[in-house]
């Protein structure tokens, strides 16, 4: 459950750069969560409901967090051949040699925020 | 008013991280994050790492736990300085922790820190401390399927230590599956075997570090 920190990191990034732009409430947050990012969307729904509750100044009550999933997407590097990774991640399924090099899966950003 | 942000969700714990990877790179210490679940036996293969080459480096640790100084203490006991985090429950540690652990030490009169991450095969994967090297452990007993249910996890180790295994004969552990599959998560990984119980092992372990000094 990194999620509650992750989550609060990512409101300390929204409430850094709204603070610049002189936006004093948050209504939406936009999320991009990689398949392989290690972290939950269902989780860190639910450390933005725990954050809410908490009466976080910036955070309007009806504020709502956007999850954007990112799929995991490799290609072999002897191929060229993109695929979706499964358990074995590296493992190209045309040439079955672990040739394969993430492409996307593992990202983890704000994409954006909403407010005023 | 829609503001496009388009930023890491850990850009304060990199910005952290790269503080500590310059600090570490002043002081030419070598450091290695040292991961796995709890009851791997991260403490005990550390505490004889620093038992068999005190002599041969200045070693530090920094103890990552929930609550508890006692890994710190088994550390102290065999003679290094060691600095305990407790993260108050938080299941990792992240850059910033460590940055704030690094004025206890005295870094130039370390040339090996050992950061015992927090028991948990999620969670610390994706924070980066600053440190060069990522090891993980796994253990015989917490069985072969462990590298195919945390890939992220064993897709950031450099090198796999497989420990315990003096247990083989009682387990049903399959070595040659664990290869193939820290092969098709991280082919790049290196991978050993060791008892830190009977030392079995443990010289190609204490290569692995020598060779860090080397590069």
């Amino acid at each position: 459950m990194h999620e509650v920190a992750l989550m609060g990191d990512i409101l300390d990034l929204i409430k850094n750069d709204a603070e610049k732009r002189n936006i004093k409430r948050v209504s939406k947050v936009e999320l991009v969560v990689g398949e392989l990012s290690n972290a939950l969307p269902d989780a860190l729904e639910m450390a933005f409901d725990i954050f809410k509750s908490r009466n976080i100044e910036m955070l309007q009550k009806d504020a709502e967090l956007i999850i954007i999933k990112e799929e995991a997407k490799a290609k072999c590097v002897l191929c060229g051949l993109e695929y979706h990774p499964s358990q074995h991640v590296a493992v190209c399924p045309e040439c079955n040699f672990p040739s394969g090099e993430l492409t996307a899966g593992e990202t983890l950003k704000v994409k954006s925020y909403q407010g005023e | 008013m829609k503001i496009i942000l388009d930023q890491d969700a850990l850009f304060d714990n990199n910005k952290a991280a790269s503080f500590n990877r310059d600090i570490f790179a002043k002081s030419k210490t070598v450091v290695i994050n040292v991961m796995s679940s709890p009851g791997a036996g991260k403490t005990t293969l550390l505490e004889k790492t620093v038992s068999a080459l005190s002599n041969e480096f200045r070693i530090g640790v920094i103890e990552g736990d929930l609550a508890t100084e006692r890994d710190a203490e088994r550390i102290r006991a065999v003679g290094a300085k060691a600095i305990q985090i407790e993260t108050n429950g938080i299941c990792h540690l992240d850059a910033r922790m460590v940055s704030k652990a690094l004025p206890e030490f005295d870094l130039d009169e370390i040339d090996l820190l050992f950061i015992e991450n927090v028991g948990n095969l999620v969670c610390p994967s994706k924070f980066d401390l600053g440190q060069e090297h990522q090891v993980v452990i796994l253990s015989i007993p917490e069985g072969n399927d462990k590298i195919v249910k945390y890939p992220v996890m064993f897709r950031v180790a450099e090198l796999v230590i497989l420990n315990k295994i003096d247990l083989l004969p009682y387990l049903d552990f399959d070595i040659e599956q664990a290869k193939k599959d820290l092969q098709g998560v991280n082919p790049k990984s290196e991978f050993i075997q060791v008892s830190s119980k009977s030392d079995e092992g443990m010289e190609s372990w204490f290569d692995w570090i020598r060779s860090l000094f080397e590069r």
